[in-house]
């Protein structure tokens, strides 16, 4: 009998031996938990698109074309000059290999991801192109060259790991789960974001103020179409109204924006005359449509206006557009006019319809959706159809990372050929201009010189991207922003690591953006988005997540039945532009035909039947945007869609009680019933499965989350992420910079089944606590926690960090790292170890492993060498250099790698040294229930003076009763009720959100299990203080609730400075924790202060520990630029107060005219260069911000001078103390209105 | 291991944990040798300072380096 496959039926019980079973032989045949799979699969999948033999990258390769290229004089005709004609042939990707310069690898050659994360490298795999050339008419030639080494996605086709089982996957030093859909890069695993761009190949009718800024008569209106190629790239095409009628057809092309009349388009495309044209956008003669004069008045004008130009042929056109835009498309010179006219209509209009060897068909399928989005343009204008929403999800689909990275690849690809090597080229020519392209050195040359010469490494720049996530590109990708693409997929936790995946961005452009309306949660969102999972804060609804059963297509699926079927069932090519008398039916944005509204509705509903049955060939994944017909609504018609990047997700199909899948752009206009008892007979097309469709993984997490105010549950999202839990198993193979772990991971006992079909009992996120709510010492204000100390010290919430310090003794360069070898680790063979260092130093001088560092400790000692004649490395200076260990904490050294290069060929120039830091609970550490309710341990109270119940418990955790009035976290009271009722009796709770009702209330449920297990029905339990042994006078509130640590410390987050570094410029302290630097005292700070009247502190604030500083300045003039130091001749550099003169009020004693040095008064004083002056005595010392000083000199910069009023009263006077009394100075006051002790004086 | 079975393992030149002597004189030019695991067949081996990383016997490019025989001792409060 052969082995039983591994279940993956999981339900909501703890399954102890089951999963102690999977941990001990992990599965050899398919992973127990596909659902964690299936979540990150759309990324995967959108990388396996690229590379297959008919994938996106060769579907690009196809749009790229043939380059042709001429030699000889650049400014003469093509006539006669030889032309090299070159193409992609394909693109082929190896996997992750050692490179063949590397002979000591005999077994395995393979390079897995561990070993990236461990070596902190790139994963990566050749990447070459295979091009084919012909020079004139010759036969072609092929070559092949390699571009780069691209990084490789994990667990995808070009993945050493994409079929390991479980158990392999421990082998390859794994996680058992490993899930890939991210990219390793320099050892950090990164992915990239899904984003939401508008819905393709559908025309969007937009009301956007900004239109009007192209120019005069530009109105709001416009109608986008984000048209895709084949190849997953996209080219949007706008059709802007201005305000005399007309129609402007807009594009963008590299970056600029350019403009045609849409006739000019039109007359283009198809051989047409001014009758078709009238008709396609108003209907035949005897439709309804030629009633609408407001459309009849404006195609009038149209067609009117564009007289002007003259063109009426289609090739005349086309010639006319070739002119104008060949600079633009940068095609070769051997093109005439008209074939240019015609690589603009292949390359910018609608390129979903036709985008390579176009055909005739295909240009009038072009054509006819440019009048399709003429006539929504008018009916937009004239109100008879309503604004499409951009932000809502109807109107959107997701940009998947695979694609991008394709896009990204293509565009490179595409810049290698067009610009690198005519660049190329030229300077070759230029270098030889003797030699034509039909020599016999430029036929030697050309496949390896000359392309040696470009920047051919396409795999470095697609590493440069996922490092950073900046978009270098010179056409933008038809998209909205250049940064932000890719992100760390950070393992905290697991949660927040799988959280990554499902994450969808709006984009940064919306970021910021003042109005509120992108970030609104919409009803159309339902069952794609979360409607709970956002951050708050600034990224608040542009960073959603998906729905966990939310799907996104990775490939098209097969329509090809559809036009048939189509016809079969009444469409027909003729149409009107009353919507009430034609709606049309398109497919992937080609107009199958037209129908009447009543026929659209049967139409919808025989495909959506067929769909669900699988027959007549319509897919399951086909969406049939059904829009009715209605007044001033969403422009009616079939919208129907099979290709990728689409959101879709299963419904129940109520006629045949089967799985259909449906997408955002139909849903708005089907009656869906969330549950069973909600289907209204007639109405109901579908149900829903569950309703908690709508939640993503870990809004699903959230038990109870019907019972909690929205917001709370928003907040769990949100600290589910920050929790410090459990990230892997495989730690001891992970590098991450920073790693946190929770020692006593538990599973909760109150949990949904997800939790366990997830698989998150692999990663526990915390620990189930007993928690009391009661108000008891007064240390549990204000969110404030108490903890058990005796569970604290039974280990309760004990977490640990793992830090990794990488130390390389290679120079980082920039371009090429040196190959020479100029330090090596371990202490100088000549020098004298001292005792200090071999306290944590081997004999190695790597770190000893296990050993205790604290700041200041050696972390390893290196030397320098050199080579000597005979090639060995030597020491010369004997001098051994050690890297300490800066932060202030204790660690332990956990693991120590050493690390050697890709080739085997060199002694150890990196270490990364893992540490252990012990992180057991603090004082002012974060906790929280998965309800929201976070709080600070505030004090670790002896289990002594803990209250505790009849039953001899105490809780582990009490917090206070004020937690909740406010917040009203109910599903936190009903857990407790649970989470007690399921340890008493030793059972798993199930906490599916949307299972209880008013009939069947949950207190009811949980109260009858506590009821059983012989405690209050209520939850509530007499308990008794620890102090003083009396029952309290109320009985507490006791459960057992799931706990989890957050992972904001104290010990990460305390600042405190009195001196310290300062910035050099103003003196004022830096910023920053990390480097000592102060927290500034703000604006509001020091309203406060002043409101407060506490000028001492403010002064103490403000200046003695920010930027005091001592400064000399003239009395006289009052500034501080003029004074200076007088220079001795005699004392040398002696200083001393009053050796301060002002030069500017000073005079040079050489430039005084007939000076008689007996007669002058003052003192003679010699600065620097010897000159001697008198005056400029009246200076003094002042204490002045720093910052005042520079600004002073900053605007001295600028001519503009600084001139500060000294207040004579506090000027140094001589003789004696002047003695008067307190009425003294009032008088003095009064008489003269100076100081009185001037007056005195 | 009893604490009476604990060896203090005899580094080459000085024992280490000798810290009565306040410097030692590190080894001659090919330095000393220390044995590492190899990062994927998990063979130990000895490496000299300037030998090149990799597993003699798998050419594995990570190497662990092993935990120290030596007594680790600290306060464990």
């Amino acid at each position: 009998m052969a082995p039983t496959a591994t279940s993956t039926e999981w339900d909501h019980e703890f399954h102890t031996l089951r999963r102690e079973k999977l941990f001990r032989e992990p599965p050899t045949d398919r992973s127990a938990y596909p659902l964690l799979q299936i979540a990150v699969n759309p990324h995967i999948e959108s990388f396996d698109a690229l590379f297959e033999p008919d994938g996106l990258i060769a579907r690009g390769l196809a749009d790229i074309d043939t380059r042709t290229f001429l030699d000889g004089d650049e400014k003469a005709s093509p006539v006669g000059r030889n032309r090299v004609s070159i193409r992609y042939k394909n693109v082929q990707l190896q996997k992750a290999q050692l490179p063949p310069a590397n002979k000591f690898a005999i077994k395995n050659r393979d390079i897995l991801p561990a070993e990236c994360r461990e070596r902190h490298v790139t994963y990566r795999g050749k990447l070459s192109a295979t091009f084919e050339y012909r020079i004139n008419d010759d036969d072609p030639k092929e070559f092949t060259r390699e571009i780069g080494q691209l990084p490789i996605m994990v667990k995808s086709k070009y993945c050493h790991i994409r079929n390991s089982s479980p158990a392999q996957l421990v082998a390859q030093k794994e996680e058992s789960e490993e899930l890939g859909g991210y990219f390793i890069v320099n050892g950090i695993e990164k992915i990239i974001r899904l984003l939401l761009v508008n819905r393709r190949n559908f025309p969007l009718a937009i009301y956007r103020p900004s239109f009007q800024n192209r120019g005069p008569t530009y109105t709001p209106h416009g109608i986008i179409m984000r048209s895709v190629r084949p190849d997953e790239t996209s080219q949007t095409n706008v059709l802007h109204y201005l305000s005399d009628g007309n129609v402007t057809f807009r594009f963008s092309w590299r970056k600029n924006e350019y403009l045609v009349p849409v006739m000019m388009v039109l007359k283009a495309l198809v051989e047409t005359n001014d009758r078709e044209i009238f008709e396609g956008l108003v209907g035949s003669p005897n439709s309804k449509g030629i009633q609408n004069t407001f459309l009849t008045d404006r195609v009038e004008l149209l067609l009117r206006t564009y007289k002007t130009y003259g063109l009426y042929t289609m090739a005349q056109t086309r010639a006319y557009l070739g002119e104008k835009f060949r600079p633009v498309l940068g095609v070769s010179d051997t093109l005439s006019n008209f074939e240019v006219g015609t690589e603009f209509l292949r390359k910018i209009v609608l390129v979903h319809l036709g985008n390579v060897n176009v055909t005739e068909e295909q240009d009038s399928d072009k054509f006819r959706m440019i009048l399709l989005m003429i006539r929504k343009l008018y009916a937009l204008v004239a109100g008879d159809c309503a604004v499409d929403n951009p932000d809502a999800v109807q109107n959107q689909e997701i940009l998947l990372g695979g694609f991008l990275y394709g896009m990204i690849i293509k565009e490179r690809l595409d810049e290698l050929l067009s610009t690198g090597l005519r660049l190329s080229l030229r300077e070759y020519l230029q270098k030889f201009p003797g030699r034509s392209f039909t020599s016999q050195e430029f036929g030697k040359d050309f496949p390896i010189r000359i392309f040696q010469k470009t920047n051919e490494n396409i795999g470095n720049g697609l590493e440069y991207f996922m490092s950073t996530g900046n978009l270098s590109s010179p056409s933008g990708l038809d998209l909205q922003q250049v940064s932000g693409f890719t992100v760390v997929a950070e393992k905290l936790n697991f949660l927040r690591f799988i959280s990554h995946f499902r994450m969808v961005h709006r984009g940064s452009f919306f970021a910021q953006l003042k109005t509120t309306t992108v970030r609104k949660l919409l009803p159309e969102s339902w069952g794609f988005l979360c409607p709970v999972h956002t951050p708050d804060g600034s990224p608040c609804g542009l960073l959603n997540h998906l729905a966990h059963k939310c799907k996104i297509m990775t490939k098209s699926v097969d329509a090809s039945a559809i036009p048939q079927l189509a016809a079969e069932l009444g469409v027909v090519s003729t149409s009107s532009a009353a919507t009430d008398e034609s709606v049309v039916v398109m497919l992937n944005g080609k107009i199958l035909g037209w129908c009447s509204p009543a026929e659209s509705r049967r139409l919808a509903d025989t495909f959506r039947y067929w769909k669900v049955e699988g027959s007549h060939g319509v897919p399951l994944h086909l969406e049939i945007g059904y829009v009715p017909a209605s007044k001033g609504g969403s422009y009616p018609g079939i919208y129907m869609s099979s290709e990728p990047a689409r959101m879709v997700r299963p419904t129940k199909y109520l006629p045949l009680e089967k799985e259909d899948f449906i997408g955002p752009l139909e849903q708005p206009y089907m009656s869906i019933a969330c549950t069973e008892p909600e289907i209204t007979s007639g109405e109901s097309t579908h149900v829903e499965f569950d309703p908690t469709n709508i939640l993503s993984i870990l809004a699903n997490m959230t038990p109870f989350s019907d019972f909690n105010q929205s917001p709370r549950n928003m907040y769990q999202c949100q600290m589910g992420k920050q929790t410090m839990g459990t990230p892997g198993a495989s730690l001891r193979y992970r590098t991450d910079n920073k790693m946190y772990r929770i020692q006593t991971g538990q599973t909760p006992i109150v949990r949904s089944p997800l939790h366990n079909a997830y698989g998150f009992d692999n990663f526990p996120n915390g620990f189930n606590a007993v928690v009391a709510v009661i108000s008891y010492t007064g240390y549990d204000m204000d969110d404030a926690m108490i903890i058990n100390k005796s569970a604290h010290e039974r280990g309760f919430g004990h977490g640990t960090i793992y830090k990794v310090k990488k130390i390389t003794l290679k120079e980082e360069n920039r371009t090429k790292s040196t190959k020479n070898v100029t330090k090596l680790f371990g202490f100088a063979p000549t020098s004298l170890v001292k005792a200090w260092s071999r306290k944590t130093l081997d004999d190695d001088g790597l770190p000893i492993i296990g050993t205790m560092i604290q700041e200041g400790d050696t972390l390893c000692a290196w030397h320098t060498v050199s080579a000597d004649y005979s090639g060995n490395l030597v020491n010369r200076d004997g001098q051994t250099h050690y890297e300490k260990y800066k932060d202030s904490e204790v660690g332990f050294v956990e693991e120590v790698r050493v690390i050697g290069s890709e080739l085997g060929s060199e002694p150890a120039q990196t270490i990364s040294i893992k540490l252990r830091i012990p992180r057991s609970p603090v004082i002012g550490d974060k906790f929280s229930s998965r309800h929201g309710q976070k709080g600070v341990m505030s004090q670790k109270w002896p289990a002594i003076d803990m209250p505790f119940s009849e039953s001899g418990i105490q809780p582990d955790i009490i917090i206070n009763p004020h937690a909740f009035p406010s917040r009203m976290t109910i599903g936190m009271f009903v857990e407790s009720l649970a989470g007690k009722a399921g340890a008493m009796h030793g059972l798993a709770q199930d906490s599916t959100p949307f299972r209880f009702d008013e009939e069947n209330t949950a207190g009811d449920y949980f109260g009858h299990q506590l009821k059983m297990a012989g405690y209050n029905y209520h939850g509530n339990e007499p308990m008794y203080s620890g102090i003083t042994g009396e029952e309290l006078a109320a009985d507490i509130y006791v459960g057992v609730v799931y706990y989890q640590r957050l992972r904001h410390m104290v010990n990460d987050k305390y600042q405190v400075r009195t001196t310290g570094p300062v910035v050099a410029t103003t003196g004022q302290p830096i910023k920053g924790r990390k480097r000592g630097g102060g927290i500034r005292v703000g604006e509001m700070e020091r309203d406060a202060l002043l409101a407060h009247g506490t000028a001492f502190l403010l002064q103490d604030r403000l200046m003695n520990c920010s930027d005091y500083s001592r400064s000399w300045i003239c009395r006289k003039c009052g500034s501080f630029l003029s004074i200076q130091p007088t220079a001795s001749p005699f004392v040398g550099k002696k200083k001393t107060v009053n050796t301060v003169r002002c030069r500017n009020c000073a005079t040079r004693l050489d430039h005084m005219e007939d000076v008689d040095v007996t007669k002058i008064t003052g003192e003679i004083w010699e600065d620097g260069q010897g000159n001697q002056w008198v005056g400029g005595e009246d200076t003094t010392l002042v204490a002045v911000p720093g910052a005042l000083k520079y600004l002073d000199v900053e605007l001295a910069a600028m001519g503009i001078k600084l001139k500060y009023r000294v207040n004579p009263k506090d000027a140094p006077r001589k003789g004696h103390l002047l003695q008067t009394t307190w009425d003294a100075l009032r008088s003095g006051v009064k008489t003269n209105g100076t100081q009185p002790a001037l007056v005195a004086a | 291991m009893s604490r009476e079975g604990y060896q203090i393992p005899t580094a080459q030149s000085s024992a280490p944990g000798a810290s009565s002597t306040q410097v030692s004189r590190a080894d001659d030019n090919m330095g000393t040798t220390m044995t590492y695991m190899c990062g994927d067949c998990g063979f130990k081996f000895p490496l000299k300072r300037q030998d090149n990383i990799r597993c003699i016997e798998c050419g594995c490019r990570v190497l662990y380096k092993e935990r120290t025989k030596r007594m680790v001792q600290f306060e464990a409060r």
